[in-house]
């Protein structure tokens, strides 16, 4: 009982398989209340999948997913729209409607979810779009912004019903340095504010470890590493080492597995 | 050989998989809950899209169809003598086939073509996700306006093309070609029912307009989120709609007009 | 602004559509809506009615007055009988009217011709038309022919 107090997601035994490939196998995660943490990892080992299997997108093959003792997996799909109420998500490429303008963006939540006369759900779009800095470009569409306004405005969105529970998937990727210091300010200043937890998903060390409270390494399917930034640092496992320190090659190989080079080599001559 | 067999049994299974899959689109999206009030305004969007949109290219084909049907009809009944038929071939012609189905093509290349890239492009960007995360269904919001969109151009655009490919044979035959006027429109009333040639066409339509937005909308829904993913879906559209009809337009008109 | 011109966009396809229906009906398939339900039936015994089909016209002096609305064979006289329905407004047929199955142009489609005659009695509804004329068949006239010649 004491975890779950203290845990708004607790991953127990948790195994999930695509087209035959494990990509979880048997994992235990638990994400503390009010804080950020951190899911790293190296490409492809199923980060996102794990954020859109606690939004309950994709059911798990077994184990439980519990938002607050709830189990996500087993929640009817009318249940599943009320629990993700209090979950905001920041999708990777930002996701925003390419066909309503940045304000409609913001304010589409709140409307679907609301009945809020229009002249207040107009305030509340400006609160949000103040805070990530944007009140400014909200009659532009979306296909006139950059790459790092648009993870705003697609921020903004996801914060627009003062979610619990904020995901986000990548948000430092394909950004400049003056985009992703934005975004990184953002991340820690809103959680701050607003008091939610928040869930980042990521593979830039430098940013994510600056602003997480604890952070789980994920490879081949299970956690190889957890604890706050400092505890990582201490870690004795090649793994760990070299995804923290980016080193080309090591338990991770550099080669994808192959038949031997020489052989190879000789056999196209036959 | 045995491999090329198995090779048949799994497309034939992915297939069957896929029409599976496409029903229960369909159910989903329509019978399962529908909401009027909130449709509307997306309806009224999608209905600009897919119907006011595919217009321009509607009226110029029937009228160009309309014109050629003129001239041939013409050169080949002049040697009967009953040229002043050339009304009532033109009409009925597309009355009961060509503008049933040569819309349903067209509209398959410009509208069916469309609605698969878009829903293609709104899944790559995870914008369909998006939407799953907001707590809005997908298939309400986006899938459904633009299936009964299409449902319902497509009848009235079959029936603007029958308009105007019929205005397109009377200016030749009666301009040009120096038809009477009279025994032109006359020949024409007396040989089209309203009932058996008109409504049948606009059933055909119906069906057309069922059968293609469906596969447009299922193909953007069901493919691979990548570049790729959605030049395929968006070639699949067309070929698979357009195979639909054809077949389909075989089978009402044997139904129809075969006195089975 | 945006949502106003489409607004009127499918309004005006909408219209469209509604105006092709209308042309089609009235102007296409010449449906004239009084032309349903009034009119009076009579009937006329042909020996053959050749490709006389239901909805076949009925004309007289090549003017349309009305349609073949069934065709049934009598067991009794076995006979082809022709129900028709005339127009309302066309009540001048006289009881010794004839009727004659004709076909329009070389290979056109076969209907009823009615020429009338000299009574001053006027067919009604449920009349029959005695004086009849069948359809040429082109079997017949050929055998007729060529028994005339083989008996010459």
């Amino acid at each position: 009982m004491e975890s779950q107090t203290d845990n708004i997601i607790d991953i127990k035994g948790m195994t999930f398989s695509r087209s035959g490939r494990v990509i979880f196998d048997n994992i235990d995660l638990s994400i503390p209340r009010g804080r950020v943490t951190a899911i790293m990892g190296p490409s492809g080992t199923g980060k996102t999948t794990l954020l859109k299997l606690i939004g309950g997108q994709l059911p798990p093959d077994k184990g439980q997913i519990l938002l607050d003792g709830e189990n996500i997996p087993s929640l009817s799909r009318t249940e599943l729209f009320i629990a993700r109420e209090r979950m905001g998500m920041l999708f990777q490429s930002g996701a925003l409607f390419t066909d309503m303008s940045v304000f409609e963006n913001v304010a589409f939540p709140i409307q679907v979810h609301t009945d809020l006369p229009a002249d207040m759900i107009r305030d509340i779009v400006l609160m949000k779009l103040q805070a990530v800095g944007l009140r400014g470009a909200q009659h532009l569409m979306p296909s006139e912004l950059s790459g790092g306004m648009a993870r705003r405005v697609a921020l903004a969105r996801a914060i627009a019903l003062d979610p619990d529970i904020v995901m986000y998937d990548e948000p430092f990727t394909g950004q400049d340095p003056i985009a992703m210091g934005v975004l990184v300010n953002l991340i820690r200043r809103l959680n701050q504010a607003l008091g939610h937890t928040s869930i980042i998903v990521s593979h830039d060390i430098k940013e994510t470890l600056g602003i997480a409270d604890y952070v789980y390494v994920v490879a081949d399917g299970r956690v190889v590493a957890q604890g706050s930034p400092e505890d990582l640092a201490g870690v004795d496992s090649d793994k760990v080492r070299q995804f923290m320190q980016g080193l080309p090659d090591g338990p991770v190989p550099f080669h994808y597995p192959a038949p031997d080079y020489l052989q190879e080599l000789l056999q196209d001559i036959r | 050989m045995l491999d090329w067999v198995q090779s048949l049994g799994r497309v034939g299974l992915a297939r069957l998989a896929a029409f599976g899959r496409a029903g229960q689109l369909l159910v989903q999206a329509l019978v399962a809950r529908p909401d009027p009030v909130m449709m509307f305004p997306l309806l009224v969007k999608q209905l600009y899209f897919v119907g006011v949109l595919s217009l321009i290219i509607i009226v110029v084909s029937g009228g160009f169809i309309g014109m050629v049907l003129g001239l041939q009809g013409y050169t080949i009944l002049v040697d009967y003598g009953s040229e002043q038929a050339v009304g009532q071939m033109v009409a009925l012609s597309l009355v009961r086939e060509l503008a049933p189905v040569v819309t349903a093509l067209l509209f398959a290349g410009r509208a069916g073509s469309a609605l698969t890239a878009e829903i293609g492009l709104m899944k790559a960007t995870e914008q369909l996700a998006s939407l799953e995360m907001i707590g809005v269904d997908p298939l309400r919001r986006v899938i459904a306006p633009r299936f009964w969109a299409g449902f319902i151009s497509m009848p009235i655009l079959t029936m603007i093309f029958s308009v105007v490919g019929i205005w397109g044979g009377a200016i030749v035959a009666v301009e040009w070609l120096g038809i009477f006027d009279g025994s032109f429109w006359a020949n024409m009333q007396q040989a089209v029912d309203f009932r058996d040639d008109v409504l049948n066409g606009v059933i055909k339509s119906i069906v057309f307009g069922f059968v293609v937005t469906w596969i447009a909308v299922f193909e953007g829904y069901d493919c691979t989120p990548t570049s790729l993913g959605i030049s395929q879906a968006t070639t699949r559209t067309v070929v698979f709609s357009s195979l639909a009809v054809l077949g389909l337009d075989f089978i009402l008109t044997a139904l129809m007009f075969g006195e089975l | 602004m945006r949502m106003r011109t489409m607004e009127i966009g499918v309004g005006f396809l909408m219209l469209a559509g509604f105006l092709a229906l209308v042309v089609l009906a009235l102007n296409i398939s010449g449906l004239s809506l009084a032309d349903q339900g009034s009119g009076y039936k009579i009937y006329a015994r042909f020996e053959n009615i050749g490709g006389l089909t239901p909805r076949a016209k009925v004309a007289m002096s090549g003017v349309q007055i009305g349609e073949v609305t069934a065709i049934r064979l009598d067991p009794q006289m076995l006979m082809a009988e022709v129900e028709m329905k005339i127009r309302d407004e066309v009540n001048y047929l006289s009881t010794d009217s004839s009727a004659q199955i004709l076909t329009s142009g070389l290979l056109g489609e076969q209907y009823i011709g009615i020429t009338s005659g000299a009574e001053d009695e006027m067919l009604g509804e449920g009349d029959r038309i005695r004086d009849t004329q069948s359809a040429l068949v082109l079997e017949d006239l050929i055998g007729k022919f060529l028994f005339n010649k083989v008996s010459e």
